[in-house]
């Protein structure tokens, strides 16, 4: 690769990264704000649905794991008094918990039984949280304290109460510590053995990997992160609704992750992205906007193999076979 | 003995795919498991690594029972292996195959890992040369980056040779793995086996084509999951149940 | 327990789960014949409900004509189903499972915009209640229960005593071995799909008169059917049988002492405990 090419990635993310820094100088409108705001956070949790689904498990109940994080930081918030940003490191931890201590049994079971297991799981989980009314509100909880004020008397007084752009600042450090520790995992050794692992799992046993091992491993990362993004939603939110964290959230989760593309980092950050953000521009259509959704995974699914995120490899092999083709001419 | 099995028995229902198999594997052998189709051979690999469980029987490697072992221990232990079918991982180049094969040896902290640091660099680097060396030795330096699912099959069989060698393995379980190669390959594998038992390597291999007999210390014969016969390969090869086997064989199929 | 309780019971019971068979049995032919985690079943089951109240309320067809018709409209969806959303993406599971989410949203949506959401019902096949023995039964419960199993059976028959249904078995067991015995893969998953899409079609359309549709039905309904297969095992379509009718049992009786979400904890904490002991499921075999 030359210099040219090897600069045109880092600086063209460093320049989305600079626009989203300063995205609240040019838009205003809170309504604006908070698309970007819950877009980021699902961007978290579909990333780390992707790094579970490194392992080949394609967990369809990973929304659960959010509302775990969610509703766990929001009770011990609200009813023990203690600051969200506490709570909400505790929230993920909650999350990672719960799925070791029920991810073990699972791990024995092969890929699309595990699916379906982790689909059920997510809806039990949330029907556990619907029982569990005394701390979780019948409807709802309500009440859920948001971040406390940030106050170095003399630097900075932030405070989140009621504002949206703290927030925004908030989630967009937060996404980016979350999406940099994701891409580290995935890229060290750790994520070579999920990929092994999902490859073939005798090969990778014969050479010593502990499959059960490292696939609890892959559902700890990835729900611990969802856990956290359920947190801050929480706080964000104030209020949380199981539904929000039930069956069919979940099924969208995989669904942003596979159109965005499963084989590449960025796959579930566009998919996350454009699934969430299109629809918005056709809420004038009102119910027949979910119909919008189904069209582009419809286009995604014939057209795009590798999902969005594949569009630029698919586009560069064909452009490339048409380069090819006028070489011979001037070869020597 | 680096490798011995007593009453070794394996049931699937009703069917005994290995019965009362009784084997040993010497330091420094190459010990050929020969038998027409279906008499149990793979089926004692997957047993030996731990693959299967046995329903009867032990397996004891350098003096430790191995019986019934998770297959990842067992790899620990110094048991490396190669598939028939699905040796690789498929969407790996060759050399990340053999890279990640390496998950023994030498592991680095997970903060190391995170943070990239000058250690883990380090380790990594190490690993990458070694994995170099062994493509390298096997001859497949030349196609390390290309997709393991691209290779030609004889390629492919060699790669699961590389990867099993990356365990640092005493012993080297290898099925079948000179069927579907072109002449050359074969005897450049030959070769290469040779090569390995000159620096120490014990091989316990599975074939179905009488050619690597040449390369034996001695021959065990299975047929319906019995020992039929066991010896030199000179031996074996006049040996009537062997021939009945598999002329007998021949004419089933 | 009175008696007439228990008797309600029972037959709840088994209504249920011959409902959930025919779900089910449809979902695990598709996922043991053609390999798909078909997510889109949870709409035919509710478009099927549809239809018939589309044909018996606003047609003013014959109920059971409607029944019937709605089976063979649904089943010639399941062609066009398995001809052009699964066929060409046969093998890659991303795109099919993108594909049947697809379906879910578009159909579901389809049909909320056009008709609203609110709950309907289907007007009952077979009103009424018979009394013997001191004990009332409703006649449809009985009816439906009766039609779940005679479907269900004549299902088995198919598959264990007819060339199709032994070629479906083999392509589920190894498919590339089927297809070098010359089975025609193509054709068999067609009928596979069609036979599931009419089935699926039918129970939505009873339990439509039982309880009631609207656009959303067909995701509870996944749910039981992916449960099942869970517990009947891998390749186990007998298994489906045993595992719907525990589930059909619980999900009759437990309600009386618990609430909804309870009895789906409970549910799980047995799925979990089955599965340590056996991985592979209530009567799967060795993965």
């Amino acid at each position: 690769m030359n210099l040219k090419s090897k600069l045109i990635k880092p600086t063209g993310l460093a320049s989305l990264v600079i626009l989203l820094f300063l995205l609240p100088l040019f838009v205003k409108q809170p309504y604006y704000i908070h698309i970007f705001i819950v877009t980021m956070l699902y961007i978290i949790v579909v990333s780390s649905l992707r790094t579970i689904a490194l392992s080949g498990q394609v967990s369809v109940g990973h929304a659960a794991f959010m509302g775990i994080g969610g509703y766990f930081s929001g009770v011990v918030a609200k009813e023990l008094g203690l600051t969200p940003w506490l709570t909400i490191p505790l929230g993920g931890l909650a999350a990672m918990l719960i799925a070791v201590l029920i991810g073990y049994p699972f791990t024995r079971v092969r890929a699309i039984y595990f699916s379906m297991v982790s689909l059920f799981g997510g809806i039990v989980i949330v029907d556990i949280i619907r029982v569990a009314q005394k701390w979780t509100g019948a409807a709802g909880l309500a009440g859920i304290p948001p971040l406390s004020p940030i106050n170095i008397p003399g630097l900075i007084n932030i405070t989140f109460l009621g504002q949206k752009v703290p927030y925004y600042y908030f989630t967009l450090a937060l996404t980016l510590v979350c999406l940099l520790i994701l891409y580290r995992v995935e890229h060290c050794r750790v994520g070579m053995t999920w990929k092994a692992i999902a490859q073939s799992h005798l090969v990778a046993s014969s050479v010593g990997i502990n499959e059960a091992w490292f696939r609890v491993l892959a559902l700890a990362v990835g729900c611990f992160f969802a856990g956290i993004a359920g947190a801050c939603y929480a706080h964000y939110n104030l209020v949380l609704a199981p539904t929000t964290f039930g069956f069919l959230p979940s099924i969208f989760l995989v669904m942003y992750m596979l159109v965005g593309g499963r084989d590449s980092f960025a796959g579930p950050i566009i998919g996350t992205a454009i699934l969430l953000i299109v629809p918005e521009l056709f809420r004038w259509l009102k119910e027949f906007a979910p119909l919008i959704l189904g069209a582009i995974m419809v286009i995604v699914v014939f057209l795009m193999p590798q999902g969005i995120a594949g569009l630029f490899d698919q586009i560069k092999a064909k452009y490339g076979q048409v380069r090819n083709r006028k070489v011979p001419e001037n070869a020597a | 003995m680096l490798l011995e099995t007593n009453g070794l028995t394996k049931y699937f229902g009703g069917l005994a795919a290995v019965s009362h198999l009784d084997i040993y594997v010497n330091q420094g052998e190459i010990v050929g498991l020969i038998g027409p189709n279906g008499a149990g051979k793979t089926t004692a690999f997957n047993l030996i690594t731990g693959v299967l469980r046995p329903t009867r029987g032990e397996i004891i490697f350098d003096g430790k029972e191995i019986t019934g072992k998770k297959p990842h221990l067992i790899a620990k232990m110094g048991i490396g292996r190669t598939f028939q079918l699905a040796s690789l991982f498929a969407d790996f180049t060759v050399l990340e195959n053999v890279v990640a094969s390496f998950y023994l040896y030498p592991k680095s902290g997970f903060w190391e890992a995170m943070f990239n640091t000058s250690t883990y660099r380090k380790k990594e680097g190490y690993i990458l040369n070694q994995a170099r060396e062994i493509l390298h030795l096997v001859g497949l330096d030349k196609v390390k980056d290309e997709l393991a699912k691209n290779l030609p099959h004889g390629y492919q069989k060699v790669l699961g040779v590389a990867r099993a060698l990356a365990v640092k393995p005493r012993l080297l379980l290898l099925d079948e793995p000179i069927a579907g190669m072109t002449r050359e390959e074969i005897s450049f594998a030959l070769g290469a086996f040779e090569k390995m038992r000159l620096q120490g390597m014990t091989i316990l291999l599975v074939e179905h084509n009488m050619e690597i007999m040449s390369l034996c210390d001695r021959i065990i014969v299975l047929n319906f999951g019995h020992k039929i016969a066991e010896g030199l390969p000179g031996e074996v090869r006049q040996n009537e149940d062997v021939v009945q086997a598999y002329f007998g064989s021949e004419h089933a199929a | 327990m009175s008696p007439e309780l228990l008797a309600q019971v029972a037959v709840n019971a088994l209504m249920l789960s011959s409902m959930y068979i025919l779900v089910a049995l449809g979902f695990a032919l598709l996922l043991s014949v053609m390999r798909i985690l078909n997510f889109a079943h949870a709409v035919i089951y509710m478009v099927g409900g549809y239809i018939c109240y589309q044909l018996a309320v606003v047609y003013g067809i014959n109920q059971w004509l409607s029944l019937v018709l709605t089976a063979l409209i649904v089943g010639s969806f399941g062609l066009f189903l398995e001809r052009y959303c699964f066929r060409p993406f046969f093998g890659d599971m991303n795109r099919i499972i993108v594909m049947t989410l697809a379906i879910i949203i578009i159909l579901e949506s389809a049909v909320n915009a056009a008709v609203g959401s609110y709950v309907r019902a289907i007007p009952s096949f077979a009103p009424g209640v018979i009394r013997s023995g001191g004990v009332s039964l409703s006649v449809e419960r009985l009816v439906t229960l009766i039609i779940g199993t005679a479907l269900t059976l004549m299902l088995i028959f198919f598959i264990q005593k007819t060339k199709i249904g032994q070629q479906m078995l083999a392509i589920s067991q190894d498919s590339i071995g089927a297809a070098l015995q010359g089975i025609n893969i193509y054709r068999v998953s067609a009928i596979a799909t069609v036979i599931a899409c009419a089935l699926a079609a039918v129970a939505g359309s009873l339990m439509g008169a039982i309880l009631h549709i609207h656009p959303f039905i067909g995701d509870y309904m996944l749910v039981k059917a992916i449960v099942i297969v869970i517990l009947a095992g891998i390749g186990s379509i007998g298994g489906v049988l045993g595992a719907g009718l525990i589930l059909g049992t619980i999900d009759a009786s437990l309600p009386l002492v618990l609430s909804g979400s309870a009895t789906d904890a409970v549910g799980f904490g047995i799925v979990i405990l089955i599965l340590l002991f056996r991985p592979q499921g209530l009567f799967g075999h060795e993965a």
